[in-house]
């Protein structure tokens, strides 16, 4: 199994604004300070999608263009990272089934809550 | 504009067409922070990337309520997604459920460049009811 190495990020507002902007996902939740302080999370938080976005760069640093035509993502959404987060991706071999290395793959935060867990794979090499 | 909580299970979506350029490939990776070479080697689109622009142009046809949250995500990299590729994105709900107040709707896509699918994807978000 190839080794896969963790990504970190450190989350920022203006992160945030550049991945609406890039994404075209522009929901408050993530964007707009005031209105997010009204809701549950009491301010804004990153889009699903950014942070998953980390165990994508990894996989795809480990893997390269194996993972683009053929690798696959299967995730939940656990808790809200937030502007100021330090987030790692990382992820840990399992068995390889039906000619697919697989992963568990997670995202926590710099207090070890996980964000993102689920499972990546990705076709076996020939 | 449609709202999304009355849109039926089963709903299928008309074909949304997109393209991804070098210049929003490149905003997508600037945004995101990443810095594989990958990606200038080989001239391909992150596959999130495609996800995250499917769901994208979604949002331009259907309202989604502020504050709705990502609840589950599986993607299937079929092909990789050349820059300036024109993609046609069919999106259908596959769940839509109401749940202790919490509209849950659940959206597959598939993603097809040239007539054959690069990457398929399974979205669920979640809503309170009363945002609907």
């Amino acid at each position: 199994m190839a080794e896969v190495a963790p990504v970190s990020r450190v989350l920022t507002q203006a992160m945030l604004h550049a991945y609406a902007d890039a994404s075209g996902d522009h929901n408050p939740i993530h964007i707009d300070e005031a209105f997010a302080a009204t809701t549950p999370m009491g301010g804004t938080i990153a889009h699903g999608m950014l942070v998953l976005s980390f165990i994508s760069e990894m996989m795809a640093g480990a893997f390269g263009e194996r993972w683009l035509a053929s690798g696959s993502l299967d995730v939940r959404f656990r808790a809200p990272a937030r502007p100021g987060d330090t987030v790692t991706a990382r992820a840990t071999a399992q068995e390889p089934r039906d000619g697919r290395l697989r992963y568990a793959v997670e995202v926590v935060n710099q207090t070890d809550e996980v964000l993102i867990s689920g499972t990546a794979e990705v076709l076996s090499e020939a | 504009m449609p709202a999304l909580a009355d849109l039926p299970t089963g709903h299928t979506f008309d074909p949304i067409k997109f393209t991804v350029d070098a210049a929003k490939s490149r905003a997508y990776r600037a945004a995101t922070g990443d810095p594989l070479s990958l990606y200038d080697d080989t001239n391909a689109v992150p596959p999130l990337a495609v996800a995250a622009f499917a769901l994208g142009a979604l949002m331009k046809v259907i309202e989604l309520p502020d504050g709705t949250l990502h609840g589950n995500e599986a993607l299937q990299a079929h092909a990789a997604v050349p820059v300036g590729a024109t993609l046609t994105c069919v999106p259908t709900i596959t769940r839509n459920a109401t749940r202790a107040g919490t509209v849950f709707i659940t959206f597959e896509f598939v993603v097809s460049h040239n007539d054959a699918p690069a990457i398929t994807a399974r979205s669920t978000v979640l809503f309170p009811a009363r945002a609907s």
